[in-house]
């Protein structure tokens, strides 16, 4: 493993030599670019998940399926730093991207339960999920483009169907304990996100150590 | 097992206690937080509840997201009382952590609300470390440079941890903090400082998505002096401005009055003919006005007739003052018929040499008169008509009556003569012969327009015999159609046109105006031509269209007046302008004198 790793570093700055001399956009403004969204998306995402626990019923905690219940639970993650570190840079770019692409659809299934969401902050848990679904999608073109800066293997998306269904529930209580989760499980991902990105991009800026 | 811990616990708490002097089992201790400082290991502490009396033990439980194990605090003491250290191995982020504290005593136990965590939630770093403040100069103009460093633990240069910085700075014996954001950076300057001044300088950090660290230990930094150089820059400053303000206002107490001028323009006086500005300024406006008024104006003094292009008519008539005062006495408010004056637009003024302008005024004379007439049917008709008018209706029904004739009566008349060389003045020519005068005058001499008359002696007498001769030689035919004749007519006048060479004198008549008192509704008779030395054919009112002449004979001579035979003007081309003009035939003396 750390094998790997230090033999994926050597090639990941191999890359980025090549990259530099390249005319286009360096790597490491590309990553800058990325994680400066992948931010602004977990800050969006915490907002939400706050808005929804100001009127939230405490028996809906009660209720609330278990994190470990996400549809992205069973991709493997690292989950400290060290397992983080030794990750190589494709690998990480390709969790950050699976993920992404994973909630295309569960967003969709999220914002069209939003027009009808029994909440006092229905309307303004709306627009921010709109925000939202048009970060994602931001986000997820710029690392198309990253991938194919980095090699087949930063290529590869592993596929995380979301199983939940187009309904999230019947009643008002199922409905908001639904939701809750739904948007709980986002905020974790989206996290994730956000720290590989930035993982990667210190690793990017050998050239500029000031930016980490 | 966590059910059997849990029923266990609970059973203990049930038990009765073990004596009933004020001891109990603890009570509900509180977790207060929790907290990561690098988001690799983090520390737990709580509140201790009431211990109950006796010595009370805490422990800290806990589940991991999907491991069914109950995990007991691996560290108690690292973190001090009351917390639970969580080390490296120990910490997963990204996993849910069910954490319960279980306070326990001899007579029970006590557990506390469980709380669900997650690492990346509750990052909250160390404050920076190293924090070095020095003061930089830049131009003379003293800075400060506050450099720090992240705190040890935190793992930035990996990239596992991102930092954002905040300065803040403030004098040492003041209260308001200056905030500054330094954003990823690790320098920072400030400017703007006070000379001499000390000041506090604090920093402190946060995680991209956590909490403020705590303030950084205080810095203490003393900024030089500099004020010195600062004061003699505004010194010379000072100095600098003083000087020219002086010099500008010099210039200004030179150029006051120009400036003045300038500034406030002279008002320009009155520019009126006449207008004494000194008489102004002392206050009497009625002697400014009076000098005003010219003092040869309207002209006393009669200008020459070619000076003038307005015709001069003089009126002389004595009880016509006496008359106006009675009317005016009946003037109505704003009521003053001017219809007299209609026909002597010119206020009695006309052209010498207009003829239309006389035409006209004869033609509306004739007018007035009819008019005036009516007007004096109408009780209390005002007409502030000259003196003709007013005097004519008492005189001439009088003189009308005695005298039924077209010719005005001449009784009054003989007393004209004296005055007609004056009332003749209507071109007020300095060549009129004067009345009375034995002077010849031919005419030739005539140059004028004017009809002058040689008056001698004769002249009453002749006019009486002239008036006989009316009387006589007028059928009663003529005479009852003179009476019938239409109201009395204005004196008029009549000037000569023309000289002609043979001896014929064109007459025109003059504007119709007011004639001497004497004469008031004399009619007259049209000259029609002249024939001869001293015969004026003469045209009667209703025989304007000439179709019979008179021939009247001047000059006294016994000469019977011929009738005119021929209805043919000698001179019909010059009669013609003179055909709408009047004659006095009483004052009908040809110049051959």
């Amino acid at each position: 493993m750390a094998q790997r790793g230090t033999n994926g570093s050597k090639v990941f700055v191999t890359v980025l030599y090549m990259a530099a001399v390249c005319s286009s956009v360096p790597i490491g403004d590309l990553l800058d670019r990325a994680s400066q969204r992948s931010d602004k998306l977990h800050s969006l995402s915490t907002t939400l998940t706050q808005e929804l626990d100001s009127h939230f019923p405490p028996i809906g905690r009660a209720i609330m399926p278990r994190p470990s219940m996400c549809h992205t639970s069973s991709l493997q993650t690292p989950n400290d730093k060290e397992q983080a570190l030794q990750v190589s840079e494709s690998d990480l770019l390709s969790l950050a991207r699976s993920l992404l692409k994973s909630w295309a659809d569960p967003l969709v299934i999220l914002s069209v339960s939003a027009n009808t969401l029994p909440h006092p902050a229905q309307s303004t848990i709306s627009n921010k999920l709109q925000e939202l679904q048009e970060h994602t999608k931001n986000l997820g073109d710029g690392l198309d483009v990253l991938s194919g800066k980095m090699g087949p293997a930063a290529q590869t998306v592993s596929f995380l169907p979301y199983s939940g269904g187009n309904d999230i529930g019947q009643d008002r209580l199922s409905k908001l304990a639904n939701f809750h989760f739904l948007l709980s499980c986002f905020r974790r991902d989206s996290h994730k996100i956000d720290s590989f990105l930035k993982v990667l991009r210190c690793r990017a800026a050998k050239m500029q150590p000031e930016m980490c | 097992m966590k059910n059997m811990v849990v029923v266990g616990v609970l059973l203990l708490s049930l038990m009765p206690h073990a004596n009933g002097a004020g001891f109990s089992p603890p009570g509900k201790p509180t977790l207060t937080s929790c907290r990561s400082p690098e988001k690799e290991t983090f520390t737990c502490w709580w509140e201790p509840g009431s211990d109950g009396g006796l010595p009370t033990t805490y422990r800290l439980f806990y589940l991991k997201e999907n491991i069914e194990t109950v995990y007991e605090c691996p560290d108690y003491l690292t973190a001090g009382e009351n917390s639970c250290f969580f080390s490296k191995n120990n910490t997963s982020i990204w996993v849910n952590y069910n954490i319960t504290v279980v306070a326990t005593n001899e007579l029970g136990s006590t557990m506390s609300d469980p709380v669900d965590i997650d690492v990346m939630y509750i990052v909250m770093p160390h404050p920076p470390e190293k924090v070095l403040v020095s003061v930089l100069e830049d131009k003379d103009w003293p800075f400060l440079r506050v450099s720090w460093e992240p705190p040890q633990k935190a793992d930035t240069r990996s990239g596992w941890i991102t930092l954002v910085y905040e300065v803040r700075i403030k004098l040492e014996e003041k209260d308001d903090w200056e905030v500054h954001l330094a954003g990823q950076q690790r320098v920072f300057n400030i400017f703007s400082l006070l000379s001499g001044g000390t000041y506090i300088v604090q920093v402190r950090c946060k995680p991209d998505h956590g909490f403020w660290s705590e303030w950084s230990s205080s810095t203490y930094v003393k900024v030089p002096n500099y004020f010195h150089r600062e004061n003699s820059v505004w010194i010379l400053i000072t100095t600098f401005t003083a000087f020219i303000f002086l010099i500008v206002s010099w210039m200004i107490h030179m150029n006051r009055h120009s400036l003045k001028h300038c500034i406030l323009p002279p008002v320009p006086g009155p520019k009126i003919k006449g207008f004494d500005k000194q008489l102004l300024k002392s206050g009497k406006s009625g002697d400014v006005f009076n000098a005003l008024v010219a003092s040869d104006f309207p002209p006393t003094t009669p200008p020459r007739c070619e000076d003038l292009l307005v015709e001069y008519l003089e009126v002389y008539i004595p009880e016509e003052r006496e008359l106006m005062r009675e009317e005016s006495k009946h003037l109505q408010d704003g009521f003053l018929k001017s219809e007299g004056f209609a026909s002597d637009s010119d206020s009695g003024l006309g052209s010498c040499n207009s003829h239309t302008l006389l035409m006209d005024n004869s033609g509306e004379a004739k007018e007035t008169d009819r008019r005036t007439d009516q007007e004096r049917s109408r009780p209390g008709a005002e007409a502030l008509t000259y003196a003709r008018e007013d005097v004519s209706p008492d005189m001439s029904s009088g003189r009308v009556k005695t005298w039924p004739s077209v010719f005005s009566p001449l009784t009054p008349y003989s007393s004209g003569p004296t005055d007609q060389p004056g009332a003749k003045q209507h071109c007020l020519s300095d060549s009129v012969y004067p009345p009375g005068s034995t002077s010849p005058c031919s005419a030739q001499d005539l140059g004028l327009n004017y009809w002058e008359f040689c008056f001698s002696s004769m002249q009453p007498h002749l006019t009486q015999t002239r008036s006989d001769v009316n009387v006589s030689d007028i059928g009663p035919e003529r005479a009852a159609a003179r009476q019938q004749s239409p109201a009395p007519r204005p004196t008029e006048y009549v000037e000569v046109q023309r000289v002609s060479e043979e001896d014929m004198v064109l007459l025109q008549p003059v504007g119709p105006g007011p004639g001497p008192p004497a004469r008031p509704g004399e009619d007259y008779s049209r000259v029609k031509g002249v024939r001869g030395h001293n015969v004026l054919l003469l045209q009667t009112e209703e025989e304007a269209d000439g179709r019979a002449c008179e021939e009247l004979e001047t000059k006294g001579a016994a000469h019977k007046p011929t009738a005119c035979s021929h209805g043919g003007l000698p001179a019909p081309g010059r009669a013609a302008p003179a055909a709408s003009g009047y004659v006095d035939t009483a004052m009908f003396v040809l110049p051959s004198c």
